[in-house]
């Protein structure tokens, strides 16, 4: 399974870009920041790109002025 | 006279041979020596490393404690490398037990406690050593349902192998008995047994 990791400025803009995702019924998951990414112990928003549209994330995101990378793992 | 003993309890290998070895090394032929371990690899590992030696090792079990005891009638030579008969095969699943008795996790802010626990949960797969069993009570009832944000997580958990059991009293009083989505109904006695039976118990 190929993911997208989110990682946002805060913990606050991780929990409303929760509130996005959810509103928009785009399925997501909230992990602990992987090590590799970011040495910060934050959350980040994991999207399984194999049944979610990432494009369709970063622009509904993008809409509602949430700024955050973007990395991929497997 | 006292036997000499050796309190490996909550050491994990290859630190319960090593110091059998050392405690060994200071006893004289024929007295005994006693070693405390509360895991089952070091068990066996410690329980090898004597035998091939050619000692017998006389074992007890009280709770979550073995009692290993040696007669020394056999030497180890200085040289023999006591983490060489290391092995880790259960390293995958661990003697521990995971209790979630809510839907979030630690005090505070109520949405801060929702989002960790998410993540507490989501990483439990990512891990080399697994739960043996996790365990909802209470309000954690509700991240073992149909609609729980974690819900992929815990079935990937189960199908590694990890018992999950949800508390059927609980699941009753809330009335959502018909919308879990992973894992069994359990009482109060398996509950406890499981709790009682590990090595450690983690209450997230």
């Amino acid at each position: 399974m190929k993911y997208s990791i989110l990682i946002f400025e805060s913990i606050h803009k991780v929990m409303k870009a929760e509130k996005i995702l959810a509103a928009n019924n785009i399925k997501y998951d909230i992990i602990p920041t992987p090590k590799e990414f970011s040495a910060d112990c934050g959350m980040s928003v994991r999207i399984d790109t194999s049944v979610v549209n990432i494009e369709l994330v970063k622009t509904v995101l993008l809409k509602n002025e949430l700024n955050f990378q973007v990395h991929e793992k497997k | 006279m006292i036997m000499k003993t050796v309190d490996a309890k909550g050491k994990l290998c290859p630190v319960p041979l090593i110091m059998t070895k050392k405690a060994m090394s200071e006893i004289k032929e024929n007295e005994s020596l006693k070693i405390l371990i509360d895991n089952d690899t070091s068990v066996k590992n410690v329980t090898r490393f004597l035998e091939e030696h050619g000692m017998k090792v006389h074992i007890e079990k009280t709770g979550n404690v073995y009692t290993l005891v040696v007669n020394k009638t056999g030497n180890i030579p200085e040289s023999t490398k006591a983490e060489d008969y290391c092995s880790v095969e259960d390293v995958t699943i661990t003697n521990y037990v995971v209790a979630i008795q809510r839907n979030r996790l630690g005090d505070g802010a109520e949405e801060l406690g929702t989002i960790l626990i998410k993540a507490f949960i989501n990483t439990l797969p990512e891990t080399t050593a697994t739960p043996k069993t996790i365990i909802f009570l209470n309000s954690g009832i509700f991240l073992a349902l149909k609609d729980s944000p974690v819900l992929d997580s815990l079935i990937k958990l189960e199908q590694s192998g990890v018992e999950i059991l949800t508390c059927g009293t609980c699941l009753d009083y809330y009335k959502k008995k018909e919308e879990l989505g992973v894992g069994n109904i359990s009482n109060m006695y398996d509950i406890l047994e499981r709790l009682s039976q590990a090595g450690n118990v983690i209450y997230p």
